[in-house]
């Protein structure tokens, strides 16, 4: 049996809904954490087979919004996974959870990557993504955070209907002086089923928004940021390896509410129904990757990416190189692709075209 | 079935113009003679294809055989239906070659109309004899004795002839049948005669192979004979005959006079010709029924598969089609931009549009059509002349002495108070006045002389819309006259696409070039560079536009929980250009392979 090296972990509750948002979630209930952790707990037991992790992820949701005593009882459930000594173990946090008593926390259970939500420095927008705190409050925060952590990701959403250039040049700026290593980026996506998508918002234009895609390449590359994905910006070494690890189209555990995971050959989707999940109804939806869909996979998870899809890897699984496979000598010939000596990756010049080009992969 | 006296067939057919409620009329006989049960009749009951009951018109022909019961003997009429589009009077020639008679149908409340005309004229070369029937005259706005006189005026009935009916409350239907049988004669031949049948439909059951719809002219033929189909000289055994009412019985002989359908599992249908008389193998005719004159093709165009592997497939449905269209022709041909396909020639627009529409529905092939064309002669300087079909066919300039295009006189009816649009029409169609005649005092006939391929462009949708649908139009080749012609090439991204090229008076060139690249840019979708259009004349450009670079088409964020849904979004995205053809580096719609006719003036 082959290791699964990653693990996600859904916890799916929030203090405050954001306007944008249309992962799994609900409100806060104390009532419900216990039973809930319960249920992770059972789930974990009976479907982990003790493999060693290199990457553990707590998302949510907002897993921090948890209590202490909550904390550690979700703490106590991840004991059971063996993790690597070098394991990359990241809890997803909210600005206004940020305290000492919970950055201990994380510390004694081995957290060593926090990813917090910023978003935006602009009033504003986090006014209009209903985001519950200040501008003022984001750098003490993020300054308490970096006395116990130094492997630090910040989330930032760009493209919000009104939003000018100028703006989210401020944002940037912000952001940078904020000094942590990673950054994700997003481009808003107004999704059906969320308070914007209600209000049946009209998105920016493409081109303003391509525009905002390129100022943060340009700021973020200057500052020494490799654009290592579409959306993410590390420094050098600080990388999400547990994010890496999808898009090298590797295998992990998703435990939670709705979390996903790929294991033996099926990707799996857990229900986002609570009472079902409760009772120990887990799963909701298998798919059976054949390797057809799977060496796709390589290619549509890898082309996002600066290393992109590895020769050796992507050979040994299909005995026929990359190019051959998806005959894309024509590609490589207009400078879509690039050929390294051990890798195929997209020139990122296309990386936000990447559509038209991952459809020719399927 | 009973044996019927062969004076007692009538065989019958009926004209009229679109919407003049021929197929209603078709089924309210259908109904009166019990041929079918009123709950069995669909809308247009014989209309079968699907396009022709969206299109509300008749494409191909279909026979029918009803009995109705006339002063205590009962009679067989064999109703043979016809198309009433100008492009398909090739298959009204063949129904009318199989009757005695036809009713000609005319709206009560809009008269009659350029294409009636124009089958009724077929059918008195026929020899026919012309029931005139004034229908819908339940109309609030129906004038019958208005449209009487204009018949009368116009073709030279007599006024007791008329027959006044409403296909909708069956008003009229029975004195129609009486007339029918009163007026028509009975066909001749004899039973006892070499076997002439003439074969004016067939179709391809998978099951069967080859079903021919033939009429018996002479002689007797029954199940298990052997036949000879005489221009092609195969020889078949009978293993079914009967005849439609419009379901299918069986019967044991068909006689001279009756109208029937043959099986005789014949799998090669390339030896079934529309036309073909069919006789006895061992007691053959000794000369075979004056066929048809094959129609000429009018108009071509380029019919290319999208997969380029479905070619053979598209041939196999192009030969499946012209077994039942004698007027479809095609040959192999090669587009540098589209791969390979087929030229093909038409009777006219809507025989084309039919034509695609059907090999897409009823076989399931994705194509691209080209723009259409004529046929051009071109006399080159060293005196030989050619005839082209085709833009890219068309020879160097330096070659060329002078290019002579098809002209056509129209026939447009029409209420008198379109004759201003309907002129500035004709004349921004290159037209010249000829003449126009009052039919009576509302209603004019208008004749110009106009380029048929200006006609082949968007012609009849002006003309519908000037005149809010009030004019009809028929028209009749005249022959070929010298233009200032010249080819005009669309380039994409900087190089040629042969298919988009097409031949255009000089003098509307530039025009009909700046037309063209805007509904192009229009067209075709951003890609991921900027796609410079051009439209040139030899190395002269003379118009350009530019598509500019899509800016955003990406999966923003995909983190593990996206994977699979991701995968479906690039699915759809994949399934829509499927449809697209690449042409070079760029994907074009098949809709942009017709930019040329989509221009507004």
């Amino acid at each position: 049996m082959k290791k699964k090296k990653s693990c996600y972990i859904h916890i799916p509750f929030c203090s405050n809904i954001c306007s944008y948002c249309d992962f799994c979630k609900f409100y806060y209930q104390d009532t419900l954490i216990e039973p809930y952790l319960d249920a992770l707990e059972g789930e974990i037991t009976t479907r982990y087979q003790n493999d060693l992790l290199e990457t553990l992820y707590i998302g949510g949701g907002t897993p921090s919004v948890l209590t202490p005593s909550q904390l550690e009882k979700l703490f106590k459930i991840t004991q059971k996974l063996e993790l690597s000594h070098q394991v990359e173990f990241t809890i997803e946090c909210n600005i206004q959870d940020i305290t000492k008593e919970k950055l201990l926390l994380f510390q004694k259970y081995g957290v060593n990557r926090l990813s917090i939500g910023v978003q935006s420095s602009n009033q504003e927008i986090l006014h209009f993504l209903d985001r519950e705190y200040t501008k003022e409050e984001i750098i003490p925060k993020l300054n308490l955070a970096k006395q116990y952590f130094s492997n630090i990701n910040i989330d930032l959403i760009y493209a919000i209907p009104g939003e000018t250039i100028s703006m989210l040049k401020q944002d940037l700026s912000f952001f940078l002086d904020l000094n942590v290593p990673h950054i994700s980026t997003y481009s808003l996506m107004i999704e059906e089923h969320t308070k914007l998508g209600i209000q049946n918002l009209e998105p920016i234009s493409d081109q303003l928004d391509s525009m905002m895609y390129e100022a943060i390449h340009d700021m973020f590359t200057e500052k020494g940021y490799r654009h290592y994905e579409i959306s993410n910006y590390g420094l050098p070494g600080y990388e999400s390896r547990h994010n890496l690890t999808y898009w090298r189209n590797e295998t992990y555990y998703g435990f939670g509410l709705g979390a996903s995971g790929y294991i033996d050959s099926i990707r799996y989707t857990n229900t986002k129904n609570i009472k079902k999940y409760l009772s120990g109804i887990y799963i909701q939806e298998e798919e059976k990757i054949t390797a057809a869909i799977d060496a796709s996979n390589y290619a549509i998870l890898g082309l996002r990416t600066l290393e992109g899809v590895s020769k050796a890897i992507f050979l040994e699984k299909f005995k026929v190189d990359f190019k051959e496979y998806f005959s894309i000598a024509d590609l490589i010939e207009e400078d879509i692709i690039i050929e390294t000596k051990d890798s195929y990756y997209l020139n990122p010049k296309y990386w936000y075209l990447s559509n038209e080009v991952l459809v020719k992969f399927l | 079935m009973i044996y019927m006296k062969q004076q007692n067939i009538r065989n019958f057919s009926i004209i009229a113009h679109i919407d003049h409620g021929k197929s209603t009329l078709a089924d309210r006989l259908l109904e009166e003679t019990g041929a079918l049960e009123k709950r069995e009749l669909k809308e247009q009951t014989l209309d079968s294809m699907d396009i022709e009951r969206e299109r509300g018109i008749t494409i191909k022909l279909n026979a029918v055989e009803l009995t109705y019961h006339y002063h205590d003997e009962d009679y067989i009429l064999h109703l043979i239906d016809t198309p009433g589009h100008v492009d398909f009077s090739y298959e009204v020639s063949r129904s009318l070659a199989a009757c005695e008679g036809a009713l000609l149908v005319v709206d009560a409340a809009q008269g009659i109309e350029a294409q009636t005309l124009a089958n009724l004229y077929l059918a008195l070369e026929h020899d026919l004899t012309i029931i005139p029937v004034i229908n819908k005259i339940d109309l609030p706005n129906a004038d019958p004795e208005k449209v009487k006189q204009e018949l009368i005026d116009a073709i030279g009935f007599s006024s007791d002839e008329f027959i006044f009916t409403s296909a909708k409350t069956g008003e009229g239907i029975p004195e129609l049948l009486n007339a029918i049988i009163e007026r028509i004669p009975a066909p001749k031949g004899e039973k006892e005669k070499p076997l002439q049948a003439l074969i004016f439909d067939s179709f391809f059951d998978s099951y069967r192979g080859v079903i021919i719809s033939c009429r018996m002219v002479e002689g007797t033929l029954q199940k298990g004979d052997k036949i000879r189909l005489m221009e092609t000289g195969a020889v078949y055994d009978v293993v079914e005959l009967g005849v439609m009412t419009p379901k299918e019985i069986k019967k044991d002989k068909l006689v001279a006079g009756e109208v029937g359908f043959i099986a005789a599992s014949i799998k090669d249908i390339s030896q079934v010709k529309v036309g073909d008389t069919i006789t006895h193998d061992d007691f053959p005719a000794s000369t075979p029924l004056p066929g048809y004159q094959p129609m000429k093709s009018m108009v071509f165009c380029g019919i290319y598969p999208i997969e380029a592997n479905k070619f053979e497939d598209l041939r196999e449905a192009l030969e499946k089609l012209k077994l039942n269209d004698a007027s479809l022709v095609f040959e192999p041909e090669t587009s540098q931009a589209l791969g390979f396909g087929f030229r093909c020639g038409f009777l006219g627009l809507l025989h084309m549009e039919i034509i695609e529409e059907r090999v897409e529905r009823e076989f399931g092939i994705d194509i691209i059509a080209t723009s259409p064309s004529v046929i051009y002669e071109v006399e080159l300087t060293d005196h030989s002349i050619v005839m082209i079909d085709s833009p890219s066919m068309l020879p160097d300039r330096q070659k060329i002495a002078s290019i002579k295009e098809p002209y056509i006189k129209t026939n447009i009816f029409s209420p008198s108070e379109y004759i201003g649009p309907i002129m500035e029409l004709c004349q921004n169609k290159r037209g010249t006045y000829i003449s126009m005649e009052y039919l009576d005092k509302t209603r004019v006939n208008i004749h110009y002389e106009i380029p048929l391929s200006e006609i082949v462009y968007d012609f009849f949708d002006k003309l519908k819309s000037y005149t809010k649908g009030y004019a009809s139009f028929d028209y009749e080749l005249i022959g070929y006259k010298e233009s200032n012609l010249v080819k005009m090439d669309i380039l994409l991204n900087g190089e040629i696409v042969d298919a988009l090229s097409v031949i255009v008076h000089k003098d509307f060139a530039y025009q009909r070039g700046k037309a063209v690249v805007e509904a192009l840019k229009e067209l075709i979708p951003r890609q991921m560079f900027e796609v410079p259009i051009q439209a040139s004349i030899g190395s002269h450009v003379i118009a350009r536009t530019d598509i500019k670079a899509l800016r955003k088409n990406v999966l923003a964020k995909c983190y593990g929980g996206d994977i699979t849904r991701k995968r479906k979004l690039l699915e759809k995205q994949k399934e829509g250009k499927k449809r697209m053809k690449q042409i070079g580096r760029v994907e074009v719609p098949q809709e942009a392979f017709l930019a040329v006719l989509k221009m507004e003036d």
